[in-house]
């Protein structure tokens, strides 16, 4: 493996069809990174993670390991736990490595585009400061042939057999923080749309913790859902041009709200951009992300969307008061 | 509303709009705050502990009757606690669920100026 990029970070696909594939693209790195003293942080699913665990021996307990489904299940929140590997572990230490696998068959398709969209952002968030290197899994074996092409997009460099080499289809980091427009899935016919301003916030809240409530998402979750969707309407009143549009629908077991406004989104991280210790606080983004399971920003020349997700744990029956 | 001018006693009233009143307490010394607060109003937050803590460097502020509270609220709240300086304290009571929950997202629960008290009930 090259180590032309030994002083910045580096973002490397790692392509595997099958166990000993994915072992053999693993262990090396980890193990080389141990015996140089660099921290390294595992984020897989429990199930790889024992593999690795069992092949490393000895070398494990200098590996830190967390459950991709846990640190990753709303992609969004994955950077800040990388930037906080980087900052918690960096100092004194030549080099970080990490290995991350946001993306496994049985993601939705909107979970998908936003892993997508954090390949992409990862290479945005690191591309100053400490040095180091993500190597990320991507199974052959079962993915789609357009999500491995997307991952030659957002890596600049990607491992095939053993071998590691710059990715020649690598969109470049300025591509990679330009505006998100992808499309998203429209809500079925005749979903009910209403407009807001700062004098009916206190409605859209009523609106929303009584469409989740009688959706079927317990009493808190439904109060979590109307705390971030305030935040994310209290952008459009503060930054949007003073009003917006909220919808509100479900999809199988997935409740949906939708912020749309006039404003422009130009920050490609600040949904992801973890709150100062100071009185400054957190924007309403950051705070959807950690309420809710799946955040979706789109911009657009007209404005900006926003789409919460949120999934109701509780099976029917259940419903807490 | 009605019933929260009510509830709230508006007669003693520091502020009051259309769904936030605050009000005054004497036992502990402080305030108490009812009804909603957003950005409409996160302002009225600032100037109502600046009113008693002219008084107390450590005002006692009532949440239990706050059913809402959003970011810029919770601002206001974080930043009347740094401007009572480095030995004051707003000591907070009733702390409803939903704005615990925003507290431990946004990390605002481990401010030292900010500290939740157990003295009891106010009135």
């Amino acid at each position: 493996m090259s180590a032309a990029s030994a002083d910045r970070f580096r973002h490397e696909a790692l392509m595997y069809g099958s166990r000993e594939e994915f072992l053999a693209g693993t262990l090396p790195f980890i193990r080389d990174g141990v015996r140089s003293g660099e921290p390294v942080l595992v984020v897989e699913s429990p199930e790889k993670i024992g593999m690795l665990r069992a092949a490393l021996g000895d070398d494990a307990s200098a590996v830190i390991f967390a459950d991709m489904a846990e640190v990753g299940a709303n992609p969004a929140r994955i950077i800040p736990a990388w930037q906080d590997f980087v900052s918690q572990h960096g100092a004194g230490a030549k080099r970080l490595r990490g290995i991350g696998e946001p993306i496994w068959l049985g993601r939705s398709a909107d979970e998908l585009a936003e892993c997508q969209r954090h390949e992409s952002l990862l290479n945005v968030a690191f591309a100053s400061g400490r040095p180091w290197w993500l190597l990320c899994p991507y199974d052959t074996s079962q993915l789609a042939a357009d999500v491995i092409d997307e991952a030659r997009r957002s890596h600049e460099f990607v491992c095939v057999e053993g071998t590691a080499g710059v990715s020649d289809g690598f969109r470049g980091v300025d591509a990679c923080g330009a505006g998100f427009d992808a499309a998203l899935p429209e809500p079925p016919d005749r979903t009910p749309w209403i407009v807001f301003d700062a004098d009916r916030l206190i409605a859209l809240r009523r609106a929303v913790s009584r469409f989740a409530y009688a959706t079927g998402l317990s009493a808190g979750r439904a109060t979590e859902l109307a705390t971030a969707v305030n935040e994310v309407a209290t952008n459009s009143v503060v930054h949007g041009g003073g009003k917006g549009t909220l919808r509100m629908w479900k999809d199988g077991g997935t409740l949906l709200c939708e912020v749309s406004d006039g404003g422009r989104y130009d920050r490609p991280l600040a949904d992801r951009e973890r709150p100062l210790a100071d009185a400054s606080g957190p924007g309403g983004l950051w705070l959807a992300n950690q309420l809710c399971d799946l955040v979706q920003i789109r911009s657009h020349d007209q404005g900006t969307v926003v789409r919460l997700h949120v999934r109701d744990p509780l099976p029917s029956g259940e419903r807490a008061g | 509303m009605d019933d929260l001018f009510n509830a709230a006693g508006v007669g003693d009233a520091v502020y009051a709009d259309r769904h936030l009143v605050v009000t005054r307490t004497t036992n502990p010394f402080g305030l108490r705050f009812a009804g909603e607060i957003d950005v409409t109003n996160s302002s009225a937050v600032g100037q109502a502990i600046r009113l008693v803590s002219a008084d107390s460097p450590w005002p006692h502020v009532d949440l239990s009757r706050l059913s809402f509270c959003d970011v810029s609220g919770i601002r206001a709240l974080v930043e009347a606690a740094r401007e009572l300086g480095d030995s004051g304290r707003l000591l907070l009571h009733g702390l409803p669920r939903q704005l615990e929950t925003v507290m431990r997202v946004t990390g605002w629960s481990s401010m030292p100026a900010l500290t939740l008290c157990a003295c009891g009930e106010m009135t």
